[in-house]
């Protein structure tokens, strides 16, 4: 009995699993940071306080939207890897890439821009603020480092190995993407 | 089925296996392991040691207050000790003891699988757990030691209250020993889900398996609520943070609510794995199926899942409102009906089979009359009223002793005597091991149950000392006599244990007739578990002969024998078809590297070093890197 | 010896839970005798069901034992069915109607207010309304509801008076209260349950219960100024105590001693005890403590000040003019 081949599986593999299992417990991290924010919230009268401006909408919302839009091209790409297009599964992984460069760059600079109006040692909100935003984006930055090395290794052509990697990879992706829906409405939620 | 007894064609494929999966011999091989056995031995003897130190510590509380006034330790050393040894036990023995050593020992054995789905990740995790183990006792050495409670509570955590280095060993350690842990629980999931032999559905799987993935799945969703606090926490105290102090719109209450919301899933993790224990040993020493299998399963799955919801019983003092509280006891009513199930479903099959009470019954005999009057107690707390009376109380000590030391330590111990003939081959003392049961037996009752008592005379924990005059002296006399007790027990047991490693008679491979998988191979187990992938056909596969034999055809034949790489087979998740053979990755020193470079990170977060800390966590990902360079052939 | 303190003999009342002195506490007691029977039966079922299992050691399994279908019904009975029943009942009984006998009091609607602050590691005592404010010595009148309005100026502690009431924790940023009510004339104990760092085991507290005119006159006299010192000796105390660094932490009202960080003095001479009911308030025990405060109570808040023995007896002096 030899190895099934990559391609004819149905059960999903082991590193598939492997990253659902992780997800749930970044998931369930992500959930304590709100449930956090939202008890510091109720029991602080002006929310934010005094002297901290409100959360500014319509830029994260579009970063959101960017960011979002990434996991179409994430899923191809382990799509293609499947199907053993290996040009197309690099396009693919490039292309998301370069999107979810570009959007934790302009993050990054919201953040800075932030920092020089209130600061995390100024209040709760502050330090809620800065570490729930910043978990989001640190997640953004790994999920970003595990596409390089994929499509660094990608170069190489598709094994079974990497197939699985990009399998797992989309699925976190997909779950970062569902956390930044999460973590921007609660981020939004003094103006909205 | 022994080497020498196989038909030819079977040993060369046996002395096959054997050269494919041998690892690298001496300290070299320790160090660079992967097999799964080999991880859980080195758990076991870490933990062991952790074990003693906390048993140490706890001696040394005992001693101090023996009687009033006592001057052993100072209040200093005594909050220190008692927090130690709160935090050890619990972090750095129990946990790592069932889940780590056991966990790791059985579950590919009881599985059909040759090793963990992730080999390399349990290598990490056990690194891990011994950094962090490390670090903390580093804190002990330099007299910095977490001294605020293991719930360690805001504010008094905070810089304000507590300047030195000691609530940033806890915090810190905490966070490292979570990773450890974390890991080691997604292993388990994958593992439970993927590796089962062929034929092993869901409704196969062994007790002890069910429980292991409920541990595993409440790790998974209870540590995450620790390490954020813990995180708070140390942001707080390092980078000038605002989440729990109230003059810059923090709350207090905070850090209770997410502590207890991983504290309370955490008892059941201490209890689920002896609850696994039982039901491996029960039903071997009834020699009979368990009672109501299907019921057992659910209620094992169940405390876990019922006891995300009752944090708010460790805060009914805290002037939550009304109807929280009132929540939260009743769904601490109903954590008992799983607990009451397993504890008649036990009972019965003792009752219904033809019981023999060797020393691993015994323990389990005696865990449950100590898990049911621990129990008890603990179902009186959520009667919110005499819970507010007696929280904070030498009660509170009494009921989580005896449900700790009394119902999840004593099938460790009932353990140990169990599977020592499957890690060594040997047989344990059986008349030495009998006395040894009714040493510690007496000896946790003298050492706790009178600790009810002076809870309801109003003696208060975590107090360095007490006052003559209010009648609590000679309960704390006994108490303390008791602990020595119960070491004298404990010492026994390992004594035994260690006399019979080397003077032991030859156990053979199956010396009580288990029912479950472990007992199909050879004591100890090979490297590679076992010749020939077994297939199974019910909960109990050692006990059905034909399939047994089966297997030893298979291996001449060489069907599923994997014989020709460093291979395992994977199933579908629930009907447990053969899906693939996966090619496992063999030794690396890749893991401990990596834990080495997390430890450097950890030492620097503590010396506030935050660049250097930097440095190191890219050098951790680097060595990730390093580490995947090599791809196994599959996945 | 560290910590060395013998309880003052004046106080061997206990701090016994199941010893009511209150309506509340007594529904408690009921309350554990109640579920200490029910827990002994269920306990004996267990107990049996084992011993049954010993005494049966080794001989062959029962002939119903094959059957799977009686035991799974037994193991439904006991395991689901039962508890559910006892539980209900004990759920209704203890967190629907027994939950009410312990429940802070409405606002407004008791006789009397205290304001209790917890500290580390002495309890502030307040009567609002009232100028007097006093420490770890709680007057109460007997038989009178008292609602106990708690808090803390650092970080989490837990008032607690066994005989009386439950307790209730003292949090930042939060007020919580208790009923107390005594009703026997007498001494009650009590003592800080939440660990608060290093001197936690002596941080208590005394409810003294008293007839409602000794408990008016008591009132009255916390409530005033403290009396200059009389006599050279004692004059000489009060200006060390001005001069020599007392006053930065506590407090004499109606002299210039303002300090906020430790206990109010105005009546120190008042109190039976010193120190969080640690050591008895006597001659012997406030020179000790003056001399060095670290012996009794050690890592406590009060510094050793460098004073010669003379300077103490002084302090004493004064000190023990203040009732
Ligand atoms: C292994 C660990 C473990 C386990 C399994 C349990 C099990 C239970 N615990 Fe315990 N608990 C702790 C460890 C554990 N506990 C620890 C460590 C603390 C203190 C933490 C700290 O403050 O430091 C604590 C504290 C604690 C408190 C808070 C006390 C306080 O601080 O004020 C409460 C309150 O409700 C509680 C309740 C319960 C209940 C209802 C169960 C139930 O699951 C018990 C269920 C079992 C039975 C009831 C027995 C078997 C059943 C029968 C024989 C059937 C018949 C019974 C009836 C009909 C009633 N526990
Ligand atoms: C798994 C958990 C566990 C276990 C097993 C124990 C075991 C024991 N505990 Fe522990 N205890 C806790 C968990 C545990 N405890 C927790 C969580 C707290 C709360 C802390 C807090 O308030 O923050 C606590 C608090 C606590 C207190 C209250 C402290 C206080 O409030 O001031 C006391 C007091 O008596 C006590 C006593 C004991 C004793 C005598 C044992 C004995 O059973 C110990 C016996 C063990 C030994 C004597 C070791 C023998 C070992 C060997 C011989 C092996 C040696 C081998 C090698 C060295 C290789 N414990
Ligand atoms: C830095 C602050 C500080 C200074 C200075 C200080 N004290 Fe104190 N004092 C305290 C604190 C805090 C306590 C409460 C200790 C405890 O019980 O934990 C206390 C307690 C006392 C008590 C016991 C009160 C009671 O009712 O329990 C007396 C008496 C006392 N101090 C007298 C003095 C005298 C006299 C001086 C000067 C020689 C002095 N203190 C200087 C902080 C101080
Ligand atoms: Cu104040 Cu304990
Ligand atoms: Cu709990």
């Amino acid at each position: 009995m030899n190895a099934v081949p990559y391609t004819h599986r149905v059960a999903k593999p082991n590193g598939w699993w492997g990253m659902i299992v992780f997800v749930a417990t970044e998931a369930t991290l992500f959930g304590t940071l709100i449930g956090s924010y939202y008890d510091l919230r109720f029991k602080t009268p002006e929310w934010p306080p005094p002297g901290v401006p409100d959360p500014k909408v319509l830029l994260p919302l579009i970063l959101l939207a960017v960011l979002v839009s990434t996991s179409v091209p994430v899923q191809l790409a382990s799509s293609f890897a499947r199907a053993r297009r290996v040009g197309a599964a690099r396009l693919a992984l490039l292309l998301a890439l370069a999107l979810q460069c570009g959007y934790l760059a302009l993050q990054i600079h919201l953040y800075v821009d932030d920092l020089h109006r209130f600061t995390p040692q100024g209040s709760a909100y502050g330090s809620i603020y800065f570490t729930l935003v910043g978990a989001h984006h640190a997640h953004v930055f790994v999920g970003i480092l595990l596409e390089a090395w994929l499509l660094l290794r990608l170069l190489g052509g598709v094994t079974t190995y990497r197939g699985v990697g990009l399998q797992a990879t989309a699925v976190y992706w997909h779950a970062v993407n569902v956390l930044a829906i999460a973590v921007t409405i609660v981020q939004l939620s003094p103006s909205l | 089925m022994t080497l020498e007894v196989l038909p030819p064609l079977a040993r060369r494929r046996a002395q096959r296996l054997g050269l494919i999966w041998e690892e690298r011999p001496g300290l070299l091989g320790w160090l660079t392991t992967v097999d799964h056995k080999r991880i859980g031995l080195l758990y076991f003897f870490t933990t062991l040691v952790f074990f003693g130190a906390g048993g140490i510590e706890a001696l040394l509380i005992r001693t101090q207050l023996a009687g009033p006034n006592g001057t052993v330790l100072s209040p200093e050393a005594f909050n220190q000790a008692m927090t130690m040894h709160g935090v050890t036990m619990i972090f750095l023995f129990v946990i790592p003891m069932t889940v780590g050593a056991f966990g790791n020992y059985l579950l590919p054995l009881m599985l059909g699988a040759r090793d963990l789905a992730f080999p390399r990740l349990n290598a990490l995790s056990y690194w891990l757990f011994l950094g962090s183990g490390l670090f903390l006792y580093v804190g002990v050495l330099l007299g910095k030691a977490p001294d605020c409670g293991w719930f360690c509570y805001a504010p008094l955590n905070t810089k304000e209250y507590d300047p030195g280095l000691n609530a940033d060993f806890y915090a810190l350690g905490l966070i490292f020993n979570g990773l450890s842990t974390t890991a080691g629980a997604l292993n388990f999931i994958v593992t439970i889900f993927k590796l089962r032999a062929p034929g092993m559905s869901f409704n196969r799987m062994p007790l002890f398996v069910f429980a292991m993935l409920a541990v595993s799945l409440s790790l998974i969703f209870a540590l995450p609520p620790l390490t954020t606090n813990l995180v708070f926490l140390e942001l707080q105290r390092n980078v000038g943070f605002h989440f729990f102090d109230v003059a810059h719109g923090g709350d207090a209450l905070l850090w209770q609510h997410l502590f207890w919301l991983f504290g309370h899933p955490e008892v059941y993790i201490i209890i689920l794995p002896a609850m696994g224990i039982a039901t491996s040993i029960i039903p071997t020493f009834a020699r009979r199926k368990m009672v109501a299998f299907p019921l057992v399963a659910l209620a094992e799955l169940l405390v876990a899942f019922i006891g995300f919801g009752v944090w708010g019983h460790h805060m009914f003092a805290t002037g939550l409102p009304v109807g929280a509280l009132i929540f939260f006891a009743a769904a601490s009513m109903m954590v008992v009906i799983p607990s009451a199930i397993q504890i008649f479903a036990w009972l019965f099959t003792v009752n219904l089979g033809r019981p023999d009470f060797r020393a691993p019954l015994l323990f389990i005999g005696g865990f449950i009359a100590l898990f049911v009057i621990g129990g008890l107690s603990g179902i009186m707390f959520a009667a919110i009223p005499f819970d507010q009376a007696t929280t904070d109380t030498y009660f509170v000590v009494a009921h989580f002793h005896f449900i700790i030391f009394g119902a999840a330590v004593f099938p460790i111990l009932g353990g140990m005597y169990y599977w020592f003939p499957k890690v060594t081959g040997r047989m344990y003392h059986e008349r030495w091991a009998q006395l040894s049961f009714w040493v510690t037996f007496l000896g946790t009752l003298l050492t706790f149950f009178p600790m009810h008592v002076v809870g309801l005379l109003g003696m208060t924990r975590r107090v360095y000392t007490y006052h003559h005059g209010f009648g609590w002296d000679a309960y704390n006399l006994s108490e303390t006599v008791g602990a020595f007790v119960l070491a004298a027990g404990l010492i026994l047991i390992f004594a035994n244990l260690l006399w019979s490693r080397f003077r032991g008679v030859p156990s053979g491979p199956d010396p009580f007739y288990g029912g479950t998988l472990e007992w199909a191979t050879t004591s100890p187990p090979p490297p590679y578990n076992f010749p020939v992938i077994p297939t199974v056909s019910s909960p109990y596969p050692n006990w059905d002969r034909a399939d047994r034999e089966e297997d030893l055809r298979r291996l001449e034949q060489g069907v599923l024998a994997l014989e020709h790489d460093h291979e395992t087979l994977a199933t579908t998740v629930r009907d447990g078809y053969a899906d693939v053979v996966l090619h496992m990755p063999s030794e690396s020193h890749w893991p401990i590297v990596v834990a080495l470079s997390l430890t450097v990170v950890f030492v620097m977060l503590l010396t506030t070093h935050f660049v250097v800390a930097g440095i190191f966590v890219g050098l951790a990902g680097l060595v990730l890197g390093a580490w995947h360079v090599r791809e196994p052939a599959a996945e | 010896m560290s910590g060395g303190s013998v309880r003052p003999a004046t106080l061997l009342a206990g701090q016994n839970v199941l010893h009511p002195h209150s309506p509340a506490e007594h529904s408690i007691t009921v309350l554990w005798w109640v579920m200490l029977g029910g827990a002994w039966i269920g306990l004996t079922l267990v107990a049996v069901l084992l011993v049954l299992g010993w005494v049966r050691r080794n001989r062959d399994a029962l002939p119903f034992g094959g059957g799977e279908r009686a035991a799974t019904r037994l193991v439904v009975g006991l395991g689901i069915v039962t508890p559910i029943l006892v539980l209900t009942g004990l759920f209704l009984w203890s967190d629907i109607f027994v939950i009410r006998s312990t429940a802070a009091p409405a606002r407004g609607s008791t006789a009397l207010t205290v304001q209790v602050t917890g500290h580390q590691w002495f309890w502030e005592i307040r009567y609002p309304g009232m100028k007097a404010v006093t420490a770890n010595e709680l007057h109460i009148p007997v038989d009178t509801r008292v609602n106990v309005v708690g808090t803390t100026a650092d970080v989490i502690h837990s008032l607690w008076v066994p005989e009386l009431n439950r307790k209730i924790d003292l949090i930042p940023g939060r007020t919580n209260s208790v009923l107390l009510y005594a009703d026997r004339v007498g001494t009650y104990p009590g003592q800080c349950a939440e660990f608060c760092g290093l001197q936690h085991a002596h941080m208590e507290l005394l409810v003294v219960a008293e007839p409602r005119a000794r408990f008016e006159q008591w009132l009255h006299g916390e409530s005033g100024s403290a009396r200059p010192g009389t006599g050279a000796e004692a004059q000489r105390g009060q200006q060390l105590f001005l001069t020599e660094g007392c006053a930065d932490c506590h407090q004499i009202r109606g002299t210039s001693a303002q300090g906020q960080v430790g206990p109010d003095l105005t009546h120190v001479a008042s109190r039976t005890t010193l120190a969080g009911a640690t050591i008895p308030n006597d001659r012997t025990d406030l020179t000790a403590w003056l001399r060095d405060p670290q012996r009794a109570k050690p890592g406590n808040k009060m510094p050793e000040l460098p004073l010669s023995s003379r300077d103490i007896a002084a302090l004493v002096s004064y000190l023990e003019e203040l009732k």
